[in-house]
């Protein structure tokens, strides 16, 4: 069997505000895998994903990326890991007045000096890098528009070329669906399937709806209170786990 | 809730002391010489404010709301001013506070203004302001051409001022912005700029003026570097509350693809800000070209200076066209700067 790409141990997370919003995560990520994360809201699974980037600090614990544990590592280390590992969030987080095609280039950030870049000197092999993946999520013939008048499916679809563009070996997405409309929802969705099975990255994401999770999920964990309450196939997750993890009165909802 | 109470006894005994004072200027009717005395009336002034204090803790512990003091009313913390016994405002401790504080003050400041209506229904006085306004509606514009010369050398000493100002105050305001700077280091920082910032814009232009035209002689460059150190607080501290307004969403986006700091600011906040900026720049000239108009009257160069020296000289004619001149260029320069502010919304 081989090495799991990821691997955290006892993860625990303090906010400065004395809320624990994890208190002790365990869970394995093996190459290739889709792995799902589901919970309610105020779960810890954003958090969780903002521990393994280092958007946030763990407050204790480990997490073994690519066999070296980065829960504690500051400054240029976290740089480094951060162009390892993309990420896609809810509300986009693009940058607003930029073009699509600007918007992808930013994901090679971590690979060109601070002075090349904001002289705007990306290299020719960024700038093809940026087609590709552009062509890879259907949107190629929209690089010379700017983002802010793109729909939400079409700016999640740049967001997730951006994160291909850093050439990660692991993408974390953070609700990439929660803003969108059930239609786009799917799509999106296809094209994190696609990046997974072509490309080969492995994929961290939360999500919320159950019959996404099914379709999707090559494996899923929940979280609850901020500890793993499940960890299983997504074909395994009975109605009693369904109230276990979403509370006594959840319905499923079904989106089509 | 410390902060409160501190605010509270402050406003209540300043406004005690301050009452006490003009009583004892009535009661006492010092002289001259003894209102000069200005340690022996700021120690008259603590002792009643200490007996201010005493009074405003003890009007406020009695359960009964209506002898609660201005002070009490003013300060008090939301969740007390949710409720609210209806009385009516004679029948309370603060409104007899706020009458007798507001007439008495308004009493006081027609005295010390010498206000009066025998000086300005006097008919030599009136006489004097009609001519000189004859003198300012027949403007005399043979010297308009050099009027014109000065006013083009106070917009370029205010659009040189402002261009110079705009590099410090760009670099200077995301070390001014509470959201950049976390962290203890960053913190100190922060504040001291902040307060040095503060500090500077309290100084006013003309005050800079002043200070300038010793170091660098009367002039223009006097003129424009009292603008530039104004322009350079005074941007700095806008264009940092744009910075603070900015949403985290692309900052995170950019930091998560492994950028530096440097790239994070390039690319996540500037596009934020950058509109905002120029708005507030062009808006900074405007000021900066009437502010100019003002220092030139202590020796910062341009159309002020030149307005002096004809006012000194009682040449109303000569005054009256400087004025026009003005007042087109200003009104022009408003108009402009409103147009241009529009179209980058």
């Amino acid at each position: 069997m081989s090495n799991p790409i990821l691997s955290v141990k006892n993860l625990v997370k303090t906010y400065p505000n004395g809320v624990q919003a994890l208190k002790g995560v365990s869970f394995d990520v093996k190459q290739g895998e889709f792995l799902v994360v589901i919970g309610l809201s105020g779960s810890g699974k954003s958090t969780l994903l903002r521990c393994i980037n280092r958007l946030h600090d763990p407050t204790s614990g480990e997490i073994f990326f690519e066999g070296s544990d980065i829960a504690q590592v500051q400054g240029e280390e976290v740089r480094s890991l951060r162009k390892k590992v993309g990420m896609i969030f809810q509300h986009f987080n693009l940058v607003p007045r930029h073009t699509v095609l600007s918007n992808v280039l930013m994901g090679s950030l971590g690979r060109v000096g601070s002075f090349k870049s904001i002289f705007g000197f990306f290299s020719p092999k960024d700038k093809t890098d940026a087609h590709k993946y552009l062509k890879l999520v259907g949107i190629a013939d929209k690089e010379k528009i700017r983002v802010d008048q793109l729909s939400g499916g079409q700016q999640q679809r740049v967001a997730i070329a951006r994160a291909l563009a850093q050439g990660p070996s692991i993408l974390l997405a953070d609700e990439p669906v929660a803003s969108l409309d059930p239609a786009t929802c799917h799509t999106v969705m296809d094209y994190l399937k696609k990046v997974n099975k072509e490309l080969g990255i492995t994929i961290v994401c939360n999500l919320h709806f159950l019959s996404l999770v099914r379709q999707y999920a090559t494996r899923v964990i929940a979280l609850k209170g901020g500890k793993v309450v499940y960890e299983g196939s997504p074909q395994d997750i009975t109605e009693e786990w369904f109230e276990k993890i979403y509370g006594q009165d959840a319905k499923e909802v079904h989106i089509n | 809730m410390k902060a409160y109470l501190f605010r509270r006894t402050f406003f209540d005994s300043f406004i005690f002391a301050y009452l006490v004072m003009v009583l004892l200027v009535v009661v006492a009717s010092p002289s001259p010489e003894e209102m000069l005395l200005l340690e022996r009336n700021s120690i008259l002034f603590t002792v009643a404010m200490f007996i201010g204090a005493v009074i405003s803790s003890g009007l406020n512990k009695a359960s009964n709301e209506k002898l609660h003091t201005l002070g009490e009313s003013l300060f008090q913390p939301q969740y007390k001013k949710a409720t609210k016994n209806e009385v009516s405002w004679y029948k309370t401790m603060a409104g007899w506070q706020l009458t007798v504080f507001l007439c008495v003050t308004f009493v006081v400041g027609i005295r010390v203004t010498k206000f009066s209506l025998l000086e300005l229904l006097n008919e030599d006085g009136f006489a004097g302001a009609v001519r000189l306004f004859k003198g300012l509606f027949s403007p005399n514009f043979e010297i308009l051409p050099k009027a014109v010369l000065n006013i083009i050398e106070t917009i370029f000493m205010a659009f040189i001022a402002t261009i110079l100002a705009i590099p410090f105050a760009f670099v200077l305001s995301f070390f001014c912005a509470r959201n950049i700077m976390k962290g203890p280091v960053a913190y100190a920082i922060y504040m001291s700029l902040r307060t040095l910032l503060n500090f500077t814009r309290a100084i006013e232009a003309i005050i800079w003026a002043i200070i300038f035209s010793v170091w660098v002689g009367i002039g223009p460059f006097a003129g424009m570097l009292a603008l530039m150190i104004h322009s350079i607080a005074s941007l700095a501290k806008q264009y940092s509350e744009m910075v603070e307004t900015v949403s985290d969403g692309p900052i995170e986006g950019i930091q998560s693809t492994g950028a530096t700091k440097l790239q994070t600011v390039w690319f996540a906040i500037v596009p934020q800000v950058i509109l905002p900026y120029i708005s507030f720049t062009v808006y900074r000239w405007d000021i900066n070209v009437r502010m100019a108009t003002i220092i030139g009257l202590v020796g910062g160069g341009g159309i002020g200076t030149m307005l002096i020296q004809y006012q000194g000289q009682a040449m109303w004619p000569e005054v009256g066209c400087i004025i026009l001149v003005i007042a087109i260029v200003v009104w022009a320069m408003d108009q402009a700067s409103a147009v241009i502010r529009e179209a980058l919304k």
